[in-house]
């Protein structure tokens, strides 16, 4: 750890406003982008991630600076999104209609909502986009975390290892799994294109 | 792909660790040879590498502008302003703009004073050579 890291690291132990800011500058769009493709949901990632950084200033004393802080600030991200998930599908499962009708709408489709079919989908531009995010959407939560971290945010396994405090083998099972499963989701859509 | 899917995971799983460069030496080596020799890895092996290119070529979503402002809004809401510790003055008040309107204020006020002809900033000692300074006169 750094000594700029460890003096911020004082600071906001110290409940210091303006290192709270400082923290959240250095680190949001990461850690919004890790919610937003474990969500699929622009209005719930942005809520998700306020409360990432919420738990992280009011636990700040908990962390042991055995870890890298970001691992520590992306397995709080990755905890809120799995609570997040469960409570969006437990919702969908109260209130199916009124789930159906939000993710019809322009904030795209929550995770937790089952995903549209669109089998005459392009893979072109922004529908490839679109077309990435449902598949990871469809993915189960556990794969879904580790493909988001490993292949969209880039982390090393040992530090994915750290971030869901699971074993090595773990999570490249999973990981390999959850490959297939994109693999064959987009020959299906190519092949789809093409027919 | 072959008809066992044990055979398919096992192919998945070292293509899979192939990419990710976690193979030592000779395991890497045997992997290289299969995916010149076999067609079923050679295409397992573009398929992944073509799934990694997509995820990893996503746009990254950004926080919105005021998301900084959101988060300590909430947390001073929360806590009814008792989550962060006590601001020093420096943060609290804005004292440079206060020195710079103080200083300013000043050199206006001594500008009107020295230029004013009731003012006390000069000093007439002219009124003192001719005899006409302070007439007092009795009985006022």
């Amino acid at each position: 750890m750094s000594e700029l890291e460890r003096s911020l690291l004082r600071r906001l132990r110290n409940r210091d406003e303006r290192a709270f800011r400082e923290l959240i500058e250095a680190h949001r769009d990461r850690v919004y982008n890790i919610c937003y493709r474990m969500l699929g949901n622009r209005h719930e990632s942005e809520d998700v991630a306020q409360e990432v950084f919420i738990t992280v200033f009011k636990t700040i004393d908990t962390f042991r600076e055995e870890a890298k802080f970001s691992t520590w600030l992306y397995r709080v991200a990755v905890n809120h999104c799995k609570n997040r998930i469960k409570y969006l599908a437990r919702r969908h499962d109260r209130d199916r209609d009124e789930l159906d009708d939000q993710a019809s709408g322009a904030n795209g489709t929550p995770i937790g909502a089952p995903a549209p079919s669109a089998p005459d989908r392009a893979l072109e531009g922004a529908q490839m986009e679109k077309l990435m995010q449902d598949a990871i959407a469809s993915l189960e939560d556990e794969q879904r975390i580790v493909v988001v971290l490993r292949d969209v945010e880039d982390l090393s396994i040992e530090e994915i290892c750290e971030i869901t405090g699971l074993p090595d083998g773990t999570v490249k099972s999973r990981l390999h799994r959850a490959r297939l499963v994109l693999r064959k989701k987009l020959a299906r859509h190519v092949g789809d294109q093409h027919e | 792909m072959s008809d066992d899917p044990q055979d398919d995971d096992e192919m998945i799983a070292k293509v899979s660790d192939y990419l990710d460069g976690l193979l030592s030496g000779a395991e890497k080596d045997a992997v290289a040879t299969k995916l010149e020799s076999d067609p079923a890895w050679k295409q397992t092996h573009e398929d992944m590498l073509e799934t990694r290119k997509a995820l990893s070529g996503l746009q990254k979503a950004r926080a919105p502008g005021h998301f900084a402002q959101d988060v300590t809004a909430t947390i001073h809401k929360r806590s009814a302003g008792r989550f962060f510790g006590r601001r020093t003055l420096g943060d609290r008040v804005p004292l440079m703009p206060l020195v710079i309107v103080a200083v300013l204020a000043l050199c206006a006020i001594a500008y009107v004073m020295w230029s004013s002809q009731t003012g006390s900033l000069k000093v007439h000692h002219e009124h003192e050579h001719d005899g006409s300074a302070v007439k007092l006169t009795p009985g006022l």
